[in-house]
């Protein structure tokens, strides 16, 4: 082998070097990153008895699914998921709803101050829900709704149009206004263009919103915290926090519970990634 | 033709329209009103006591107290996920299959709660098999194990790490779509040109990520003046209000203390706070616009 050949191949072999490090460094990195998911997950497999003696940050010594059982029946996990799902899947659908129609309008039936509606619109994106917890505590007390999941519906309608008007409108400003006016042609009322013509394109920005707001409304705390007192209406986060005065040292029983809370986003986040992730930079570097 | 248009513009909007007033606009607006008045969540009735609540204020140690945690809260949640979101974007940007998946591994915490987040992390500083006790007793410095969330000095701190873990990952997806439209070209035009990678991250990189970057920023700061969460479930604002913030404190002062008045009152200061928040960022965004055109 000549000089130069050698060098090649020593340069070639510290390249490898590099490269198994960088990975090396990178795989701690996320290990270490992931650690607190790890340790629920490990948790939820372990007795109270388990972790009293070894922790919860090592392997459990079987697999044991008496935490979940627990959880599941006594702990209410059923009753509270099923309230999740009967607040994140109407709110979702209903503040997407709205932000199409509202994104529509702006976009493609402008009129004079429609811009400043959109401002106006879009500037609740920025606001801390704080700021009319009270006011709302009382119009729903007033309206007979405090302690129901109407009252967290339509909160999340309401506090979701910002978002879903912002990206609805982004998106149907990029649909040639052409084809509206092919459609009008055509005989067309703007109802049936809006639901026949422009929806279907904008498949992928309801993909955006559904993944973003089922996201959001499922793990949401605040509200519930404020308008639901009873036990029978309470959703998972708020079941979740209120299983550690229960269960304050079944470490084992809460994780489960935090397990069975986080399924749902989970799998959203798995299978539809591309868009939740699209719509955080889309949401985020608009507005 | 117009005319037609214009009604079809009025039914659309009649209902979303209806339900953003009446559930977002006019409570913000009466939220102004209660911040005058005494009222304390049951009565019917309430007095118009002018601005007592907001001279109250100036003399509660309470609130001082909050602002204080609420600015030491933005300042980190500024600088910890900025840093490293920025590191980890440069780190994972565009390098195939593997990087995909470790991408997807920072990712998940943003698709967690906050609630499941901040009981894991109740775990991480638990006193006796905590994570971050039991590595202290492994390298030998046991004598430095602390009940790290019941310390009114490190209870703040302790939960502001806690939010900042997911924040990271939210502004890495924000510096990775800025990534995105950097153009290759540059970079390979500045390698050719004899620069090292260091060099190109830090001359050309960086600084066309300044929109991003004001992005994270903006995002850190109003998500700050949000969090709530995470304070509930890990020291409600404890111990002794070391951990309180401004949305923590208006919390516990409308709906434990029932001062609805005064709580609306932190309210209002928080709704101004935002604003001007607000209006910065705004600015900003539009020079840096400016600044690329």
């Amino acid at each position: 082998m000549s000089a130069p050949q050698a060098a090649e191949a020593r340069a070639e072999r510290q390249r490898r070097v590099m490269v198994a490090l960088f990975y090396g460094v990178l795989t701690v990195i996320v290990l270490l990153y992931s650690l607190p998911s790890i340790g629920v997950l490990l948790a939820s497999f372990k007795s109270t008895a388990e972790i009293a003696q070894d922790g919860v940050w090592n392997l459990p010594r079987s697999l044991n699914f008496d935490n979940y059982v627990e959880a599941w029946v006594a702990g209410n996990a059923a009753t509270y998921i099923r309230n999740t799902f009967l607040v994140t899947v109407p709110a979702t659908l209903g503040s997407i709803a709205m932000g199409v129609l509202v994104g529509y309008t702006l976009s493609k039936l402008r009129f004079r101050g429609s811009d400043a509606l959109f401002v106006f619109i879009v500037a609740g994106l920025f606001f801390p829900p704080q700021i009319v917890l009270i006011p709302l505590f009382r119009l729903f007390n007033a309206l007979g709704l405090y302690d129901t999941l109407w009252a967290l519906i339509l909160i999340h309608i309401a506090f979701g149009i910002p978002i879903c008007t912002l990206i609805m409108k982004n998106f149907f400003a990029a649909v040639p206004t052409a084809i509206r006016e092919a459609a009008i042609i055509d005989g067309a009322s703007e109802w049936q263009i809006l639901l026949r013509v422009m929806l279907p394109l904008c498949l992928p920005a309801l993909a955006v919103l559904a993944t973003l707001q089922f996201t959001w409304i499922w793990n949401d705390f605040l509200w519930p915290v404020i308008m639901i007192r009873s036990n029978e209406m309470r959703t998972v986060m708020v079941g979740l926090s209120s299983l550690k005065g229960q269960y304050s040292v079944a470490y084992g029983v809460q994780s489960s519970m935090a397990v069975y809370a986080s399924i749902p986003t989970l799998l959203v986040f798995v299978f539809f990634q591309k868009y939740f992730i699209r719509g955080l930079t889309l949401g985020s570097v608009k507005g | 033709m117009a005319k037609q248009r214009r009604i079809w513009a009025a039914i659309f909007l009649a209902l979303p329209m209806f339900i953003y007033v009446s559930i977002v606009i006019l409570p913000l607006i009466s939220s102004f009103y209660y911040s005058f008045t005494d009222w304390n969540g049951f009565n019917a009735d309430f007095n118009l006591i002018g601005f007592k609540n907001y001279e109250k204020m100036f003399s509660d140690r309470l609130f001082a107290n909050a602002i204080g945690n609420t600015i030491i809260w933005t300042i980190a949640a500024v600088l910890l996920p900025t840093i490293g979101g920025l590191a980890l974007a440069l780190t994972l940007h565009g390098r195939g299959f593997f990087s995909r998946i470790y991408k997807s591994l920072f990712y998940l915490p943003i698709s967690l709660s906050l609630v499941v987040i901040g009981q894991v992390w109740i775990w991480i500083y638990q006193p006796d098999w905590g994570l971050i006790n039991i590595t202290l007793e492994g390298i030998g410095r046991g004598d430095l194990t602390q009940a790290w969330l019941a310390r009114p000095q490190y209870a703040l701190y302790a939960v502001i790490l806690a939010w900042t873990w997911q924040q990271t990952a939210l502004a890495m997806v924000i510096f990775l779509a800025g990534l995105t439209s950097v153009p290759p070209e540059l970079l390979e035009a500045a390698e050719i040109d004899g620069a090292s990678y260091w060099q190109v991250t830090r001359r050309v990189t960086i600084p066309l990520l300044a929109p991003a970057t004001v992005v994270v920023i903006a995002l850190g700061v109003i998500n700050s003046l949000k969090s709530f969460d995470v304070l509930y479930i890990m020291t409600r604002g404890g111990p002794f209000h070391s951990s309180d913030n401004l949305a923590m404190f208006m919390y516990n002062e409308s709906f434990q203390k029932y001062n609805m008045g005064y709580g609306s009152a932190i309210a209002i200061v928080l709704f101004l706070i935002t604003l001007v928040v607000i209006v910065v960022y705004f600015r900003l965004s539009t020079n840096l616009e400016h600044l690329y055109d």
